[in-house]
């Protein structure tokens, strides 16, 4: 898959909030704002009841929140960076989330959901863009970052 | 005014245009079979019943011509009998029981031909005194006494799905016993040609007519089932197939009738050939024509009892179908233990076996006909007479008597096809698991669960034990290419929405229906409540439904 389809720039955002709620909340806006989601209640209550099963953060600064909704037809994804960091996140590894992506895909591609997932996940085990993502200062720049052409 | 008449005219009973009488036919017997199913008495019984009921001894709704008229259907159910009869005789079987075969045979049917002889004979002459009338009448319905149905046995095997020692020698020798009493009937209306000074054909000429009629019957039977065999290797479409058998099948009854030949031997001899010769594709053909038989079966045994007629009978031919009854009965047990006795047969056949052999319908009543058309009255017609009252009792109580001996030898039931086990079996008692994944486990434990189980589906549910979607195989394969996620995907991410419920108390062959229609090869299994009980998953229910055969199969073998 195309990233370049998947992420938008109005989607790739620095978050202003500090909490896991809030930050949840402030992306899923940027979404609805943006066109790319209709029933945002709906798509807040799947984010929070996948979140309460286990929290999607997974480690070295990275949260996944994922979910299949019936609110698209294609996949969409928003990436947003916490600078401060978000504590309460209850990663795996217990330390602050800076970088939360929020991978949303349409209620029947189970396929094309567990592809992307690991897709990003391919372009986050990469140490540099982990680093120039967390220290990113604008949209442009994250979006860049993750839909930039220099090693795919 | 007179079209209404005439409509009323068409109502009166004995004037029913032949499609509505095909139809009542149809219709009051399969209801009459059931109703004495119900009450555990073989179906056959039950078609006879409303046929005598219907016909000439009860409301003479079915009326003599139309009786004749239908006479075509006779052949084809025979036929078809003979048919299905010949493809269950596999060579290897008559090789196992071969010996068997032929001194049962042989001692049972002799057995009826001699204590009938003797007992009409004696009989006979204190009726009328008349030694030389006495002994012709003996010889005859003597020899007339040594036939067995096929028909209303095989159906009560079939029905009953029987497999066992008793069941393969009891198909072997109604098959076969008619050309026994075709053999002794010859040399019958020979002897007693010449006892009573008719002129009928000399008794070489009725064994070289008799000979003609058994090696014709076998060679054209052959020779349609070897051009069946060849003709059905190039059709794969199971409507092809049946049209082609029942066609070639209606053909030896048209070409047996021409050349007065027996239609069962000769369709037999078919099944026979087909069934030794192309055993895979004959499989196909009689599940096929065994499919197509049971509209044709009721309306040939409501007409057996239709055509019979109580109120012919007096007391002379009550006396004479008594000694015949007593006779045959007798001489059939006689005949058939010492034959198993001396051919060492298993012990349910020795017990069990005269039980079965009690029927006689079709070539009994044929050859009274033809003895009643060969010998002037009142020998001619007291053959007719007293064969058609003892068929009459005998095929009422022929039937159960199968039943019972099949029961009481164990072998009911052991012949189960997948189907017959789909229908009879509860969709629960298919199930092979009840294990169910939380939507929170991750993929690591739901691979561990499908890695120590076998099935390949599992019901997923949330914390409240509901039922929300499910995970197969195919979506655990998906996470392959994601397996550094494994330990942070949730049941919840990868589960499926679930297609397809069904009552856990319905049939197993209903919910594979429903499998079908849903285009899945699984289905959730919910109780009274709705709640999932479980997934009932094609692949392993039908491991677990080929495990059952396999089982009765050997029970089957086990009777010896």
């Amino acid at each position: 898959m195309d990233l370049k389809n998947i992420f938008h720039k109005e989607n790739c955002l620095i978050l202003q909030e500090k909490t896991k709620t809030e930050a949840l909340h402030e992306m899923i806006e940027s979404l609805t704002s943006a066109g790319h989601v209709t029933d945002p209640e709906e798509l807040q209550r799947e984010i929070f009841y996948r979140e309460q099963l286990m929290s999607t953060g997974i480690g070295m600064g990275i949260a996944v929140p994922h979910v299949r909704y019936k609110g698209v037809t294609e996949p969409v994804a928003a990436l947003g960076i916490s600078h401060g960091g978000i504590e309460d996140y209850e990663s795996i590894d217990n330390e602050p989330v800076f970088l939360v992506v929020m991978i949303i895909v349409g209620e029947n591609q189970h396929k094309q959901h567990i592809r992307l997932l690991s897709q990003i996940m391919e372009k986050l085990k990469d140490n540099d863009r982990r680093t120039a993502l967390f220290a990113a200062q604008t949209g442009e720049e994250i979006y860049s970052l993750m839909t930039g052409t220099g090693d795919e | 005014m007179n079209s209404f008449s005439h409509i009323l005219e068409s109502f009166s009973p004995g004037n029913f245009n032949m499609i509505l009488l095909l139809g009542m036919v149809l219709f009051l017997g399969s209801a009459g079979g059931r109703l004495f199913q119900r009450i555990r008495i073989p179906q056959v019984v039950g078609y006879i019943a409303i046929g005598i009921i219907l016909g000439q001894s009860g409301f003479r709704f079915i009326s003599a011509e139309s009786i004749g008229n239908l006479q075509g259907f006779s052949s084809f159910a025979l036929a078809l009998i003979g048919f299905m009869i010949g493809g269950e005789l596999k060579i290897q079987t008559i090789r196992k029981y071969g010996n068997q075969f032929t001194w049962i045979l042989l001692l049972e049917a002799m057995g009826a031909f001699v204590v009938v002889g003797a007992l009409v004979t004696a009989g006979g002459y204190f009726l009328f005194g008349d030694f030389r009338l006495a002994l012709a009448l003996g010889l005859l319905l003597g020899a007339i006494s040594s036939a067995t149905a096929p028909a209303a046995t095989t159906d009560v095997l079939w029905e009953n799905k029987t497999r066992g020692p008793l069941t393969t020698t009891v198909l072997g020798l109604v098959a076969m016993d008619d050309g026994v009493a075709l053999l002794l009937f010859a040399l019958a209306t020979s002897v007693a040609g010449a006892l009573i000074g008719t002129s009928t054909a000399g008794l070489g000429m009725s064994l070289l007519l008799l000979l003609w009629e058994i090696g014709g019957s076998i060679l054209i039977g052959s020779l349609m089932g070897w051009g069946l065999s060849k003709l059905i290797r190039g059709y794969i479409a199971e409507d092809k197939i049946l049209v082609f058998s029942l066609g070639l099948i209606l053909l030896i009854i048209g070409l047996t009738q021409i050349l007065d030949l027996d239609t069962i031997l000769c369709a037999m001899s078919m099944g026979f050939f087909m069934v030794n010769f192309a055993p895979k594709k004959s499989r196909i053909l009689f599940n096929l024509v065994e499919k197509f038989t049971p509209p044709i079966y009721v309306l040939f045994f409501v007409m057996v009892g239709a055509k019979m007629n109580i109120r012919n009978i007096n007391g002379l031919v009550a006396i004479l179908a008594a000694l015949f009854l007593v006779g045959r009965t007798g001489g059939k047990f006689l005949g058939a233990t010492v034959g198993a006795v001396v051919s060492k047969a298993p012990e349910t056949v020795r017990r069990y076996l005269p039980f079965c052999l009690l029927s006689q319908a079709g070539v009994a009543v044929g050859l009274s006909v033809v003895a009643g058309q060969t010998f002037p009255d009142p020998l001619g017609s007291i053959i007719v007479m007293v064969v058609t009252t003892t068929t009459f009792v005998v095929q009422l109580i022929g039937p159960p008597s199968v039943k019972f001996a099949v029961d009481r030898a164990g072998e009911t039931g052991l012949n189960i096809t997948e189907e017959d086990l789909l229908s009879r079996s509860k969709a629960s008692d298919l199930m092979t698991n009840r294990t169910m994944i939380g939507e929170g486990q991750t993929i690591e434990q739901i691979l561990h669960i499908f890695s120590t189980q076998d099935d390949l589906v599992y019901p997923v549910v949330n914390r409240e034990k509901k039922v929300i979607g499910i995970i197969t195989i195919d979506n655990l394969k998906d996470t392959f290419i994601a397996s550094e996620l494994s330990p942070f995907l949730l049941a919840h991410d990868i589960m499926i929405p679930l297609v397809g419920t069904c009552p856990e108390d319905a049939t197993g062959a209903e919910a594979f229906a429903l499998m079908k229609k849903n285009n899945r090869d699984y289905l959730s299994l919910t109780d009274k409540e709705g709640n999932c009980v479980g997934i009932l998953e094609e692949r392993t229910a039908r491991k677990k439904l080929s495990f059952k055969i396999m089982e009765l199969q050997r029970k089957a073998d086990a009777l010896g």
